[in-house]
């Protein structure tokens, strides 16, 4: 690990019973790094994005994420670290749905004593750079798919985030949706140096990326 | 807890705010309307006594002589002595004691029913007062007689008229309307009490069954503590022996012969079925609305939220709910108290305590007060309604809080 790595993990594996779904996997990334973790659906890459991002235990190995050991740390000492350090991009979005645009992008503010104009100033301010600003107020069901993520975009930046981890985010998108999603991802992470590690079953997408990681059988290929 | 949060979910969630709601608040108003209809009986069992001003009243059963001639005692009101009076006075939690003397007269050519009564005493049917519908009230020291008015129209007794009861004469200085004012105490003609207090003593037939001093009585109305009534009773019936009738409002409860009003058990299980009912329900309601947001959680968790944020908005959410519910619950009971205290209750009048002979027309009748139920809500019964509303909410919300909060972000977020 070297002083640039922000994200580190160290013979990971994950069991479920009997079946190994990640199997001593090591990989690092470095701050400021676009990754792409590649590979075919059921060969364990949503998984080691779990473990890497502190959402799941491993079973054994360590993830070291901005100089701290996540494995050793208590289910709530995750969630703060979270909310402090890492932003999340879902595939299926996973907005809340009684909430207005703004209001899911404020949502890792909602613990946190602040008013909620500074967190509407905050959200606006990011749905404004995710061209969103007239639809801030629009609730879910109201967006369109590519605005839906936008939306889940905005919602792991709000916390300036040192890493980003995006699981398919393009899957439920359209190609030309999905380019789009996928240029703001690339802006992010020229623009604001956020690293990004990103799955995707997508040869085509992980083309952008820095660094192109193949996963198969629980296993890193290449 | 965020507010914001909050009010978009229940309000953006309307089927689902709106069972939980209704649900509970089902569970709330039976709880209301339980306690409220056994409240309601247990204050209509007061109101015959309450109308001749006591809160207890006291008499002793004996013989009726073998000629019925003359003043003599009914067989339900015999002999009290007066030093039986003086212990009932000292017993801890009496406040007060009012006498009365009932007498049936049998003379040759009418039969009285006679009342003595004691003027200034407020306690028992001094209470008459206020049902004068001609002329006045008795005045100290004199003798003379009121006259019930139906019994003056029926037998053309005119005021200023001078009756002879027993062979003594008295001028009729009134009439009273005793049916406006009580089931119990009433006769044809009240007298001072001295007077009847006289009659009862000269009369030798009377005197042969049950001996009588001029300062005995044979009715007591006893104002008394209200917690300590059912005690006093006991101790009454102890005093003056097992053929002592003492009347109060459990025994009216009993007569009442509801389920509302046949014990405090009754009501004490259907109430406590009532808050399992309605914790049962609101468990129900909102253990199915937190499982279908099982995502949602897995995302609050995934973007930073700690198990405690979860739970405390989570419970939030239902404690609002249970709030909404509980004042739905009262809104639903006031409105059933409103339409059940158009209810008639009858409360039958013990036949010891109805003063006709039962051998003379109509005696044998079962009397019965009748009145409409008082129901209301107190509002303690309201604040409690309310207050377990949220307990029940508070409880709801952590404990399925705790539990949901438990699941595993990845667990849920693996897209579909």
């Amino acid at each position: 690990m070297t002083e640039s790595t922000i994200l580190s993990g160290t013979n990971l594996s994950k069991k479920y019973d009997t079946l190994e779904v990640v199997k001593g996997v090591s990989l690092a990334v470095n701050a400021g790094e676009f990754v792409c973790l590649v590979g075919k659906s059921g060969c364990g890459k949503t998984t080691l994005l779990s473990l890497l991002s502190g959402l799941e235990k491993p079973t054994s190995g360590k993830v070291n994420l901005d100089g701290r050991d996540i494995t050793a740390s208590s289910e709530d000492e995750l969630a703060l670290f979270r909310r402090d350090n890492v932003g999340f991009i879902f595939q299926s979005f996973n907005l809340i749905p009684t909430l207005s645009a703004w209001e899911n992008v404020a949502l890792p503010l909602f613990p946190i004593k602040m008013t909620s104009e500074e967190r509407r100033k905050r959200a606006t301010e990011l749905l404004g750079k995710m061209e969103l600003g007239p639809r801030i107020e629009h609730l879910p069901s109201a967006l369109s798919g590519g605005e839906k993520q936008r939306v889940a975009i905005a919602r792991a930046l709000i916390n300036n985030p040192k890493i980003i981890f995006a699981d398919e985010p393009t899957g439920n998108l359209d190609s030309s949706t999905g380019e789009a999603i996928m240029d703001i991802l690339n802006r992010l992470h020229k623009e604001k140096g956020v690293a990004i590690l990103m799955v995707t079953h997508e040869d085509e997408l992980a083309k952008t990326a820095n660094r192109l990681i193949r996963m198969k059988d629980g296993e890193i290929m290449s | 807890m965020n507010l914001r949060y909050m009010t978009k979910e229940l309000y953006y969630q309307k089927r689902r705010t709106l069972m939980s709601i209704l649900g509970l608040s089902i569970g709330i108003a039976l709880l209301i309307i339980l306690n409220s209809l056994s409240m309601a009986y247990r204050q209509a069992a007061h109101v015959p006594l309450k109308e001749i001003g006591a809160d207890i009243t006291v008499q002793r059963s004996g013989d009726v002589p073998k000629e019925l001639a003359g003043p003599v005692f009914p067989c339900s009101a015999v002999t009290i002595r007066k030093e039986e009076v003086e212990k009932i006075q000292k017993l801890p939690g009496v406040r007060g004691v009012g006498t009365g003397l009932l007498l049936w007269v049998f003379d040759p050519n009418r039969a009285w029913v006679v009342l003595g009564i004691e003027k200034k005493n407020s306690i028992g049917p001094s209470i008459l007062r206020s049902s004068v519908t001609a002329g006045r009230f008795l005045e100290d020291g004199k003798p003379e007689a009121l006259v019930e008015e139906a019994y003056a129209r029926q037998f053309g007794i005119k005021l200023n008229d001078s009756i002879s009861v027993a062979d003594k004469r008295f001028p009729v200085v009134g009439f009273v309307d005793a049916s406006r004012a009580a089931k119990i105490a009433v006769a044809n003609v009240y007298l001072p009490i001295t007077e009847a207090q006289n009659l009862a003593a000269s009369s030798k037939e009377l005197q042969s069954v049950s001996p009588f001093n001029p300062e005995d009585v044979n009715l007591l109305f006893i104002k008394a503590d209200q917690e300590k009534i059912t005690g006093l009773a006991s101790e009454m019936k102890g005093i003056l022996g097992n053929k002592a009738t003492v009347a109060t409002p459990d025994s009216f409860l009993k007569l009442l012969g509801s389920l509302f009003a046949l014990s405090d058990k009754f009501t004490l299980a259907a109430s406590l079925i009532a808050i399992i009912v309605a914790v049962l329900i609101a468990f129900k309601t909102m253990a199915g609305n937190i499982a279908e947001r099982a995502r949602e959680i897995g995302v609050l968790k995934a973007v930073g939220w700690t198990n405690r944020n979860v739970v405390s908005q989570l419970m939030s959410e239902s404690v609002i709910q249970c709030f909404m519910a509980g004042i739905l619950g009262l809104l639903i009971a006031l409105v059933a108290a409103f339409g059940l205290s158009f209810m008639k209750v009858n409360i039958p009048i013990p036949w010891e305590m109805s003063p006709t002979p039962h051998f003379l027309p109509g005696g044998g009748d079962q009397i019965f007060k009748t009145l409409r139920l008082p129901v209301h809500v107190p509002w303690n019964l309201a604040f409690f309604a309310i207050l377990l509303s949220v307990i029940i909410g508070g409880m709801t919300g952590g404990l399925l809080g705790r539990h949901i909060s438990k699941i595993k972000p990845s667990e849920v977020l693996r897209h579909d």
